[in-house]
């Protein structure tokens, strides 16, 4: 009934595969993440003609399937490369592209959009009154940003950025729809010749539930890692006078208030 | 490589693709429909004192989280008929629709029973003490004092989960089932793929005016049913 023989066999095979599926989530967190937060900070701080692009951005990657964003990207950009190489005077022989690259712009944009979202509620969480106190002891805004809110907006930022990235690598599934051979297109293609699709579905499920409960845990570390970020935490483990003495009245009075 | 991208005809895409609407429709109410008895379901068993069903749903959510849902379609599409052929179960003759629908339903069910299982929660004790101390049974307490108000605060992520599904929906051309995203797969294929990124646009435009409809609706279902109501502290 399940052929263990193909399960042996192929093992291997669908393993070599995984490395390109974990650098298209990685990548793409990346590049992603970074471009959120740039959405997040221009949204915020209502820069005028950028913040309603980017509303306009944000609302066309939730809305659109991730499937139709990879075949635009797929289609769109081949013919947006070759036409700027011709601009500036070269052919440029786009099926040497790599599919692979497709694929990351379009996971890149669709991460970018959510974790704008993200970044946005996470920075608004962040009490006002802490960048107000980072200038009172004269640091500039970016110093203010990059030493007090960040640090925080993180911390609060990291359990819906996990599961943004458990979405990710599942999201990455579907570049199989453009020819890029990760874990499920590699378990397709060696199962089709002779259907052995029940074992090399399970073998993919169990990779994949296997990637996940990793990634779940790794999340979990760095989370409790930067909790000491969280103010709230630090408030709980400290004894309310010593709180009067870190963080100011300010601090004591909204946590008992 | 010629440039054959014609940004003014992709409107004229569009008819063609909506004519598959009712397909979408279809499955999305249906998925919706049974995800949500499964995730009732999984709630309650979630929520029990009983350790077991406890575990047992737990383990259901996360499993249903680390599996992509092209997968699942592609373990039961493909897998299962094989596995029930082997014990005399002939599978061929069930509609695609089936399949999408079940595995749809089975993805859904998990975001589901979380949304209900925190939502339940966060309607707080005191509710169910308050209305158990003039008299209510169970029940009584949990239809009329707690659903009201964990119905309330679910709202915002049930809007979340309905267009998560809608976009999920669009997988269903992975069997070849005609949704939307089938028919402008079969559009684009019908003139050899010269239009294809017209279509492909197309088709999410549709989708993106869908995905709006649906965020503005579950702002105003939000706005008049929590009219009036204590305001959850969120």
């Amino acid at each position: 009934m399940i052929n263990i023989n193909f399960i042996l066999e192929s093992t291997p095979k669908i393993f070599e595969a995984i490395p390109i599926t974990l650098i298209m989530a990685f990548v793409a967190a990346a590049l992603g993440w970074l471009l959120g937060l740039g959405i997040a900070l221009i949204r915020k701080s209502k820069v005028p003609v950028l913040s309603q692009i980017s509303a306009v951005f944000v609302s066309f990657m939730r809305g659109v399937p991730m499937v139709i964003l990879l075949y635009i990207s797929y289609y769109a950009l081949p013919i947006m490369i070759y036409s700027y190489g011709l601009s500036i005077g070269i052919t440029i022989d786009v099926n040497l592209v790599p599919p692979a690259i497709y694929a990351i712009i379009a996971l890149t944009l669709d991460q970018a959009a959510y974790s704008s979202e993200v970044f946005r509620s996470s920075l608004d969480a962040v009490d006002a009154g802490q960048m107000e106190a980072s200038y009172s002891i004269g640091m500039t805004k970016v110093q203010g940003l990059f030493r007090i809110v960040f640090p925080q907006s993180l911390a609060i930022a990291i359990p819906n950025l996990s599961g943004l990235f458990l979405g990710l690598v599942k999201g990455t599934s579907l570049a199989y729809y453009v020819g890029v051979y990760e874990i499920t297109a590699t378990a397709n293609l060696l199962a089709i010749p002779a259907y052995n699709f029940i074992e090399a579905y399970i073998m993919t499920t169990f990779i994949y539930e296997v990637i996940s409960f990793v990634l779940n845990k790794l999340f979990l570390i760095i989370e409790n890692r930067l909790k000491k970020f969280r103010i709230e935490a630090v408030l709980q483990k400290k004894n309310i006078f010593e709180v009067v003495n870190y963080y100011g009245i300010h601090g004591a009075i909204r946590k008992h208030s | 490589m010629t440039n054959t991208f014609k940004p003014e005809t992709i409107l004229g895409y569009i008819p063609g693709v909506l004519k598959a609407l009712p397909i979408t429709m279809e499955i999305l109410f249906l998925s919706l429909l049974i995800g949500s008895i499964l995730g009732a379901l999984i709630a309650t068993a979630n929520l029990s004192n009983n350790i077991l069903l406890r575990k047992m749903s737990s383990g259901y959510i996360s499993f249903m989280r680390g599996i992509p849902t092209l997968v699942l379609i592609f373990l039961l599409y493909l897998g299962l008929p094989q596995i029930a052929l082997n014990i005399g179960i002939d599978m061929s003759n069930i509609n695609k629709s089936i399949y999408i629908i079940a595995c749809l339903s089975l993805n859904t069910s998990a975001n589901l029973a979380e949304m209900m299982r925190s939502s339940y929660l966060a309607v707080g004790k005191g509710q169910c003490e308050a209305a158990y101390s003039i008299g209510m049974k169970s029940f009584t307490a949990f239809r009329r004092i707690v659903l009201p108000q964990a119905f309330g605060i679910a709202i915002p992520t049930l809007g979340n989960n309905i267009i998560i599904l809608l976009k999920d929906t669009s997988l269903a051309f992975a069997i070849g089932v005609i949704d939307m995203m089938g028919k402008g797969r079969a559009l684009s294929a019908a003139s050899y793929g010269s239009n294809r990124l017209e279509v492909y646009m197309a088709t999410g435009i549709i989708f993106w005016v869908l995905c709006i409809i649906l965020e503005y609706s579950s702002k105003s279902a939000e706005k008049a049913y929590t009219k009036g109501r204590k305001q959850s502290a969120s």
